[in-house]
């Protein structure tokens, strides 16, 4: 556990206070600032090479969706099978640690590729993402999703995994799945908005 | 053959069901959001397999402790897809049938399923072989390895055709070369699309 002035509790105060400030930020009129402020963001993604590809191009634009597809599918298949050891479903013979760590390599690269290719698409539907409420919420999630992962779930899981409360892992693997799931869904639902 | 196929797919086109499923945006989202993500699901289990066979990701754990946990949780994501893929074609059963995209998908969802029997019968060769000491190496005997980058590549190149449906560059309405309109099965005079 990591010790700071706080005591043990140091990570867990500051994600409470990170959870506190987007709650402000999220009914303030600085999220509408915010929202305004980057249209110019998303106007520039269109023209750059990305963008013209994306929209002149619809084979490009296909294939590099599949591709964003087949990585999801490698990275809920690493959710699933370290989450499903996390609640005892799969592979119960197997040490809880090495299905954490033999699972977080092909996570990390499948997530790095779907960030890879969702860039290239957002690029493409720029403007018109932009106007998606759907597509703020996929954001969320997808941010929700990585800082959950690398600052709650795999600094708990470093510790003695055997002497953690079972109850607090099996938490962490339904909060997970559900916030994994809130990604896919969300982004799936991109497709049938605007 | 191609004529029979649009006389089939002409029928199911007049069942109200078909109709309907087509036509409710919620409905039919929701058959498609569940095909996606069963897909995330069996695909997700097959890669990890495959990739296992291939020693890029979760050497630690025996191959064949992940082919046979991981079997049952991808038998179901696939018992979904196929359920889910079933009623997309039947809620759009004209313009699927003659999809060039689609028919190339078939052709190779074929040659996915013969190359997974065939991978299985080879594990479970290899695995009573008195020489299958390879269950903890971190690749899979060489054969393993060929049919798991088979299955990788056949899987890529589903989803991928998978994707192109929804593209309508060879419909039949838009009128294409005569060897498109025969593999993608126009028919002649053809009234619906």
């Amino acid at each position: 556990m990591s010790t700071g002035v706080l005591g043990s509790y140091t990570r867990s105060i500051a994600v409470a206070l990170v959870i506190g400030l987007g709650l402000v930020f999220a009914f303030s009129d600085a999220r509408i600032d915010t929202w305004f402020a980057l249209l110019p963001i998303f106007e520039w993604m269109e023209t750059t090479p990305f963008g013209v590809i994306g929209q002149t191009w619809g084979a490009a634009f296909a294939v590099v969706e599949a591709i964003h597809l087949l990585a999801m599918a490698v990275l809920g298949g690493s959710v699933l099978v370290s989450d499903g050891r996390l609640l005892s479903l799969v592979f119960t013979d197997v040490p809880l640690r090495q299905v954490q760590d033999a699972c977080h390599r092909p996570f990390v690269w499948s997530l790095l590729l779907i960030i890879l290719t969702g860039v290239f698409m957002a690029c493409g539907v720029a403007i018109k993402i932009y106007y998606l409420d759907v597509f703020w919420y996929k954001m969320l999630a997808l941010s929700v999703g990585v800082a959950f992962v690398f600052f709650v779930r795999r600094p708990l899981l470093r510790h003695d995994i055997e002497h953690l409360n079972p109850q607090v892992l099996r938490l962490v693997a339904v909060a997970s799945l559900m916030i994994w799931f809130s990604v896919a869904a969300t982004g799936r639902w991109i497709g049938y908005s605007g | 053959m191609n004529q029979l196929i649009y006389n089939f797919a002409v029928w199911l086109d007049t069942h109200t069901w078909s109709t309907q499923l087509h036509e409710s945006f919620y409905m039919y989202n929701w058959v498609e959001s569940t095909h996606v993500l069963a897909l995330m699901v069996s695909l997700g289990m097959l890669f990890l397999i495959d990739l296992r066979m291939l020693g890029l990701a979760l050497p630690g754990i025996p191959a064949t402790t992940i082919a046979h946990r991981l079997n049952r949780p991808m038998f179901i994501g696939f018992s979904v897809m196929i359920l889910t893929g079933l009623l997309l074609f039947y809620a759009i059963p004209v313009r699927s049938s003659q999809s060039l995209w689609f028919r190339i998908k078939v052709v190779l969802l074929v040659a996915a399923a013969v190359n997974a029997w065939l991978f299985h019968r080879r594990m479970k060769h290899a695995s009573s072989n008195a020489a299958g000491n390879w269950d903890r190496a971190i690749k899979a005997p060489r054969r393993l390895q060929m049919g798991a980058a088979l299955s990788l590549c056949f899987w890529v190149l589903i989803v991928i055709c998978g994707r192109l449906i929804a593209y309508d560059w060879f419909d039949c309405r838009s009128e294409p070369s005569a060897i498109i309109a025969t593999l993608a099965g126009c028919v002649a005079d053809q009234t619906q699309f």
